[in-house]
């Protein structure tokens, strides 16, 4: 049979057969990529574009050079929005990858009720952030949850959203809180291909649990804990819907962020070219940070 | 090894139905594997009696934290909004369904709950028909240009959506697309992580079944339609689930190209009750309701998440 087919197969290369293959695969492609041309690679080119001009909605649309980027420069809330979403990224992104770390270690083995954990932990990664919002305003408002809770532990029992010294921690924890999951299923899928008897002969060597994470584990961990801390600060550097729906920005543009800013300059003065360019600003800070993150912990991959 | 446990419920199954002892057999064997996985975790490696009540300590705690949000959720919004204070509103009593009776009637829930499915289910059916026809042609044909729009694919993966997000709206508001189904959705179904996973998918089956079915005479659409799409259940399933998520979730883009009120999603409407003056209750009722399919696509579809995110490393 293989050896018949080897054959065919060459020889489809040309004449009716491959033809009619080639139609039936530009075909079965065409749909799909004139939707990813119109609605992904176009906008995408068109976003770098757009940056470069005055487009609003509002009319207008011509050639401007680079005044978006040093009207951004300029901008003192751009630099505040840069500083609110490195400040989140800073604090929700070690947390999520320290909460994925410790209870995919912890449910790592099989026990009674292992799968159970792991269902629970999943849960916010699949619920909206908008309609958790709506639960952890309350939560963190005066009197809430959480400022109760803070009165216990003898500090002020304000609101954490209406602090602007405490409104990014409060986002943060709501990030984490709806994110570890997936870190854990990913670390966890990571966790199964360790091979047993690296472990096994650390311990006849009398290494504690504690070594054998450091020495064995963790360094095992190190492409999946790579691949997350990419995931998780993309993903924070595009922090919108529980800013959005929580904070609106505030208090005193305490929350307001890079993505934020994009919105309102498209979508409230309707001002599109300089949206594009705060896009743009957003994309470059990411490639930045996805190299810096490269080089000190992917450095020996 | 040891045996399995005594009374596996295979010898014989309680009801004649097909699928039960298929059922049984496959618990029972769930059961072997994890005897034979804790058997052979040598002794040192084994949690100690402490170990084990410390990490039941550690993981009941973490569920609670976890849980928590939903739990209130659902409570209060079960209260009649003067009882909403904290700590009291807690306990699952008073309750009512006052609430809900004001979400349902007064507000416009109905309907964005309307626009949600319309807008989750008709993309689903698109994004999983589109991804599957490009991701066998990827997988299985050759045609000329197939590396260079496959590159083009991977390429813009890195790319924010952002960038991407205003020339699309810009665009889609020339063609008077704003406010309507087709803008919201058509935009979405091009989407490329789905046709990586089909690719990726379809490479994997054998040659030998397609050419067998040319052989009987099968056209491709038939191939397509009786041979590829039954093979991919599994990963139609696994995918359907995410893209159904991904846009009973989505808020950015819905928020800007439904800006009538009568074209809202939920999860943009529920925002916009939480910026007005609504009662905590009514909100969190909205909340619920647009929370009920979540969970159930979420129980229904579990398997298929652990196994797709594991996988893949689809973004949840």
């Amino acid at each position: 049979m293989a050896v018949v087919a080897e054959p065919t197969r060459r020889g489809r290369r040309s004449g009716p057969q491959a033809r009619r293959e080639a139609r039936i695969g530009l075909l079965f492609v065409l749909p799909c990529f004139l939707l990813f041309l119109a609605f992904r690679f176009g906008p995408g080119v068109a976003g770098v574009l757009m940056s470069f001009t005055d487009y609003s909605l509002t009319g207008g649309g011509s050639f401007i050079g680079l005044d978006n980027f040093t009207r951004l420069w300029e901008d003192p809330l751009f630099w505040q929005a840069l500083k609110v979403t490195v400040l989140y990224t800073v604090l929700a992104v070690p947390g999520t990858l320290i909460a994925s770390v410790s209870l995919a270690l912890i449910t790592r083995r099989a026990f009674r009720g292992a799968r159970f954990f792991r269902s629970v932990f999943f849960l916010p990664v699949v619920t909206s952030l908008v309609l958790a919002a709506t639960v952890f305003v309350w939560i963190f408002s005066t009197g809430g949850p959480w400022s109760t809770l803070m009165g216990w532990l003898g500090f002020s029992e304000g609101s954490w959203l209406s602090d602007d010294l405490l409104v990014l921690p409060a986002l943060a924890i709501v990030g984490v809180w709806s994110r570890f999951g997936y870190g854990m299923l990913i670390l966890l899928a990571r966790m199964q291909d360790i091979p047993r008897e690296l472990e096994e002969a650390a311990l006849t060597d009398g290494a504690g649990p504690w070594q054998r994470f450091r020495f064995i584990v963790l360094p095992q961990l190190r492409p999946a804990l790579f691949f997350l801390a990419v995931i998780e600060t993309t993903a924070s550097f595009q922090v919108f819907d529980a800013v959005y729906t929580m904070t609106g920005g505030g208090p005193a543009n305490a929350s307001y962020t890079l993505v934020f800013q994009l919105y309102d300059a498209g979508f409230k003065y309707f001002d599109l070219g300089y949206a594009s360019a705060i896009g743009v600003a957003l994309f470059v800070l990411t490639v930045v940070v996805a190299v810096i993150q490269r080089l000190v912990i992917g450095k020996d991959q | 090894m040891t045996a399995a446990p005594a009374e596996t419920p295979v010898a014989d199954p309680p009801a004649p139905a097909p699928l039960a002892p298929d059922r049984a057999a496959r618990r029972a064997e769930r059961r072997l594997r994890k005897q034979a996985e804790q058997d052979s975790v040598p002794h040192g490696m084994r949690a100690t009696p402490a170990g084990r009540i410390a990490r039941g300590a550690l993981l009941t705690v973490a569920a609670i934290v976890t849980v928590f949000p939903f739990y209130a959720m659902v409570v209060l919004s079960l209260k009649p909004s003067a009882a909403v204070e904290f700590p009291g509103s807690l306990l699952p009593w008073p309750v009512t369904g006052e609430a809900y009776d004001s979400v349902m009637n007064a507000q416009d829930v109905p309907r964005w709950l309307f626009n949600t499915v319309i807008y989750s289910v008709v993309s689903v059916v698109g994004v999983l028909l589109l991804a599957s026809l490009a991701g066998y042609a990827f997988a299985k044909k050759r045609f000329p240009g197939r590396e260079a729009m496959f590159w083009s694919f991977l390429s813009m993966v890195m790319v924010p959506y952002h960038v991407t997000m205003i020339p699309t709206f810009a665009m889609i508001a020339k063609m008077g697309g704003v406010d309507t189904y087709w803008g919201m959705i058509v935009p979405t179904l091009a989407n490329a992580q789905a046709v990586f996973l089909m690719r990726q998918f379809i490479q994997g089956l054998p040659d030998e079944l397609f050419e067998a079915a040319r052989l009987d005479g099968c056209s491709e659409w038939q191939i397509f339609y009786r041979i590829v799409l039954p093979l991919l259940k599994p990963i139609l399933a696994t995918l359907g689930v995410f893209v159904f998520l991904w846009h009973w979730n989505d808020f950015l883009w819905p928020l800007i190209i439904g800006q009538s009120t009568d074209m809202r999603t939920l999860t943009v409407g529920i925002a916009s009750l939480q910026q007005q003056n609504v009662p905590l209750n009514v909100v969190l009722s909205g909340s619920v309701i647009a929370f009920v399919p979540i969970f159930a696509a979420y129980l229904v579809g579990q398997r298929y998440f652990t196994e797709g995110v594991t996988a893949s490393g689809i973004k949840g």
